[in-house]
């Protein structure tokens, strides 16, 4: 063991100089005993068709930090079938596990049990500074057999959205000439690693800053992590002086005007109100643009400040102003979770769930429904359905349940083009999930099934026969139209294990 | 060759034609010179277009036409066959509704030698008809011989908000030919108006009975326009559903779905009624009655009469048949909804704020002039709002449509295409809300609250009172209103 250490030690001080004459070659060799290759067999599901499913392969990167521990982003990990490591760059593969994984901050680390493939690989350094103007970056991945070492410029950090989720936090992004990264390749500066790629449009990647997986890394290796938290509230920019004069705040333009203040579903206290002004956030002070400065990154939006060192749960002191007045208030982050949005972002490692009721197919409105509709789903879906993903989930309304389509039968003749609704009530009773349909299905009236959609332009009713013509007529579309079972409503699964 | 084919052609063609002189003769060649506003800058109107149409004489020394083909016209100018002197003429009445116009001529001599085409029966599916008209490609009247495809209710493209009776035919109709008659057996038995892009072979005339309706309306010398139920009517022929209703298996009877709020019908009929009878035609399971022999949707029911007839339905409710009468009018309820033609944009400037009534007009030219999904907000506001939260909707909802920049509003971030919701915390229904709530504002800053994102904006009242005619003169607003 000592002697492995001497020579991992003989290798670093050789490298060093190496890295610093820029040496790509030289460089690579580091590396090499750290990144390795993921492949990840997974499910896809079919949306449309939501009882099928199809198999595929994708690629990622993943980094190896601690102690039979690869680090890679979330990405492409969720309904995997196999999962398998691959050590410079070529040979053999071995099998791997997910042993923990957080859609919500896009991280995930993997293992194996096989000792041999541990042997040679060596744990880099996540970098907490956060790189300057002018620090040379390099993206490392295997390419081709080979390690590949490419140039990137440091542009800015930023708060933006994580990939798969609406958390915000700080983000590095970086200018490359290098093309189809994004499956968590590292990001290196003066041999340390400052981040991992998570996406790429065009020449800009966006890049998980070394710091925040730290530090999302270390509340887990403590048994202390949470879930992340946010700002469940909107601002705009106090750069009118006209509002903030009507709002009686004295002194140069500063502070946000908070906006918007919609329900929370956590049972957390709303503190704040529509016309606060936030002045102060943890002692930062907010200006009129929504930044603060931050000691590492410099000036970033406030929404930094729910995942800076926090988690969901922990308090965040705000000064604000209020009625002409100073006030400190504190806010309680609330989690995030897919499931409190009306039409929740994020549906990971379990099938899409449907109801099939006599050829009458119903899904759970969700983005990777409308997704559906490719990358411009925006624009191509429904008018009805993407304008409900700007609306918030209530406790009335927590989500939505639409009609996806006819699946045609003798039972359901005359509805067979019906399809694109959202569910108001079934049999008087209202219907915000699939399982309160299921329930509701339970309670006819009069040995009829009435359903009744949300408002819309072109049908509010629809009325079914139920009992033995219902169940009959279900069996007969399951097997006209070789579907395995007539329900698929999968629990609620944490999306952070 | 081929030249010596083509004038045999024409020939023949004038041969086959020979009887049919009068519609050649009665066929009118339109042009006019038109200006549409800018409706995102509703004080400004858009260069001036010369467009072509056709027409035909009708009795009473009269030109019946498209109404699109006048519509936003500052002159209009008819020729006869083979006549190059222009003579002007004006709209008399316009129906936007069922696009169709009659317009006169000043010069009475116009219609000398010019005899009035007489109007035909509905004609029949798989008949010829030809279409006369000046359409693009040529100075000369043209005729284009064709089938009758197909009759039944679609959308008029004009208005954009009404499905009315049309006839579908594989005889070429191309831009120009709107407004020119359509013949069979030296008759009138439409008028052409509209295609499909894309389509071959597929054009549109407007048949017999909606013309006639039409000439009907503007007897008394004003245009009330297609009378409407107001019903959303489903098919109904899912046994269970008809079972549950206690509806005899008879293939009769459409379900009525919803009824648009305040429409004449709706203290008459209710969701879940079954209609079984409209007039004297009986209601098909699937929505459609049979109208000289062609199955069309059953809310032609209630278009063949004016607006104020009371029209015998027969429906079915609670187990039971009955008869009501239902009183149908000419709704103009929607019109933002469709497409406006000949009025003057409405707007309001203060402190360069400039706020007009949302319109279907307005969102097109906000969506033409953005990429951004900005107009989200507003087509929901326009097309689902009063169906979907009625209680909350406006009477005409207003948009911030620009801000005319000055240093009195230069901070403003919101700056165009939003909702506004309330001014000096007075909720915003009209136009003349957003007038009364400034010019009776005491305040030092008029706070104005946006829907949806529910942001806002101040602004300084005294100094926006104090830049108001400068920033129109900066701008060349002529008026701070319009109204």
């Amino acid at each position: 063991m000592k002697y492995l250490h001497l020579i991992t030690i003989l290798v670093w001080a050789a490298m060093l100089p190496a890295l610093a004459a820029g040496d790509p070659t030289a460089a690579a060799s580091v590396w090499e005993k750290s990144v390795v290759k993921v492949e990840v067999s997974r499910n896809l599901y079919d949306y449309y068709q939501p009882w099928n499913r199809r198999n595929d392969r994708s690629a990622k990167i993943g980094l190896v930090v601690g102690e039979r521990q690869i680090l890679t982003t979330a990405q492409d990990l969720s309904d995997r079938t196999l999962v398998r490591l691959q050590k410079g760059g070529r040979g053999k593969w071995t099998n791997a596990k997910v042993e923990w994984i957080d859609y919500y901050a896009n991280l995930a680390l993997l293992t194996t049990d096989e000792a041999a493939f541990w042997t040679g690989l060596q744990p880099v350094n996540l970098s907490g500074k956060a790189p300057a103007e002018g620090d040379k970056l390099q993206i490392i991945r295997w390419r081709e057999g080979k390690l590949e070492n490419r140039q990137a410029e440091f542009t800015q950090f930023a708060v933006r959205p994580s990939e798969l989720s609406g958390i915000s936090h700080v983000q590095m992004e970086l200018g490359s000439e290098i093309q189809g990264v994004g499956l968590g390749e590292p990001v290196v500066a003066n041999s340390h690693v400052v981040g991992i790629v998570a996406s790429q449009k065009g020449r800009t990647c966006k890049v998980i800053p070394a710091s925040f997986i730290q530090m999302i890394l270390a509340a887990r290796a403590a048994g202390n992590q949470r879930g992340l938290g946010y700002f469940h509230f909107y601002w705009q920019r106090a750069e009118n002086p006209a509002s903030l004069a009507q709002l009686r705040l004295p002194g140069e333009p500063r502070g946000v005007l908070v906006s918007n203040v919609p329900e929370r579903l956590d049972d957390g206290e709303q503190v704040l109100q529509p016309r606060d002004i936030i002045l102060q956030i943890d002692g930062f002070d907010v200006d009129m643009q929504g930044d603060y400065t931050d000691p590492d990154y410099g000036s970033l939006m406030l929404e930094n400040l729910s995942a800076r060192g926090k988690w969901a749960g922990d308090d965040v002191k705000m000064k604000i102003w209020r009625d002409g007045k100073p006030l400190d208030v504190t806010y309680r982050l609330p989690k995030y979770e897919f499931a409190h949005s009306l039409v929740p972002a994020g549906v990971f490692d379990q099938p899409p769930d449907y109801l099939i009721v006599g050829g009458l197919v119903f899904q759970p409105l969700t983005v990777p429904y409308l997704q559906r509709w490719g990358a411009e789903w925006e624009r191509r879906a429904p008018f009805r359905f993407t304008y409900y993903t700007g609306d918030e989930a209530t406790r009335e309304q927590p989500g939505l349940v639409i009609l996806s389509q006819v699946l045609p039968d003798a039972f359901n003749l005359g509805y067979q083009e019906q399809r694109g609704f959202a569910v108001d009530k079934v049999n008087g009773l209202r219907v915000t999930s699939l399982s309160g349909l299921r329930d509701a299905l339970k309670q006819p009236k009069d040995n009829f099934h009435v359903i009744d959609f949300l408002p819309n332009e072109s049908l509010q009713r629809i009325v079914l026969a139920a009992g033995d013509a219902e169940r009959e007529a279900t069996q007969r579309v399951l097997e006209r139209f070789g579907i395995a079972e007539a329900v698929q409503i999968t629990p609620k699964a944490a999306a952070q294990k | 060759m081929f030249l010596k084919n083509a004038i045999t052609t024409l020939l023949i063609s004038s041969v086959v034609y020979g009887f049919a002189a009068e519609p050649e003769r009665s066929a009118i060649q339109i042009l006019t010179y038109r200006q549409e506003p800018d409706w995102s800058a509703p004080w400004r109107f858009d260069a001036v277009q010369r467009a072509g149409g056709s027409g035909f004489v009708i009795k009473g020394k009269r030109i019946m036409t498209n109404a699109h083909v006048v519509s936003w016209s500052r002159q209009v100018i008819v020729r006869k066959y083979q006549d190059a002197k222009p003579y002007l003429a004006t709209v008399e009445f316009i129906g936007h509704d069922c696009d169709l116009a009659v317009l006169t001529v000043a010069d009475e001599s116009f219609f000398d030698q010019l005899p009035a085409l007489e109007f035909g029966e509905m004609p029949k599916v798989r008949s010829t008809v030809v279409t006369y008209g000046y359409p693009a490609g040529g100075e000369e009247i043209s005729y284009t011989r064709g089938v009758v495809s197909r009759i039944e209710m679609s959308g008029y493209s004009h208005i954009g908000n009404r499905r009315l009776l049309s006839v579908q035919t594989d005889a070429a109709i191309n831009p120009g030919n709107s407004g020119g008659p359509v013949i069979q057996d030296d008759r009138v038995v439409g008028v052409a108006f509209q295609g499909i892009a894309g389509l071959e072979n597929t054009g549109f005339f407007i048949p017999p009975p909606v013309i006639q309706r039409f000439l009907k309306d503007i007897e008394d010398k004003h245009y009330d326009g297609v009378p409407l139920a107001g019903v959303n009517f489903v098919p109904l022929q899912n046994p269970a559903y008809r079972s549950q209703l206690q509806l005899p298996d008879n293939n009769l009877g459409a379900r009525v779905d919803y009824l648009r709020p305040n429409s004449s019908t709706s203290n008459v009929l209710q969701p879940d009624d079954v209609v079984l009878q409209i007039g004297e035609f009986p209601v098909a399971s699937d929505g459609t009655i049979l109208y000289q022999s062609n199955r069309v949707f059953c809310a032609l029911g209630f278009q063949l009469g004016q607006s104020g007839d009371s029209v015998p339905v027969k429906m079915w409710r609670a187990g039971q048949a009955q008869t009501v009468n239902v009183k149908v009018v000419a709704s103009t309820a929607d019109r933002p909804e469709g497409n406006q033609f000949d009025v003057k944009p409405r707007y309001f400037v203060f402190g360069g704020l400039v706020f007009t009534p949302l319109s279907r007009d307005y969102l097109g030219a906000a969506t033409r002039e953005s990429s951004e999904a900005s107009g989200t907000d507003l087509t929901y506001e326009l097309f689902y709002r009063s169906r979907e939260e009625p209680k909350l909707v406006r009477e005409e909802p207003v948009v911030l449509s620009t801000v005319l920049g000055d240093a009195v509003n230069a901070n403003f971030r919101l700056r165009s295409r939003v909702l506004v919701d309330r001014i000096n915390g007075t909720r915003i229904e009209k136009i003349s809300d957003v007038i009364r709530a400034f010019e009776t504002s005491t305040n030092t800053y008029d706070v104005i609250e946006f829907i949806k994102s529910r942001e806002f904006e101040c602004l300084d009242h005294a100094e926006a009172l104090r830049a108001n005619d400068k920033i129109l003169k900066t701008y060349g607003v002529p008026r701070d209103r319009q109204l």
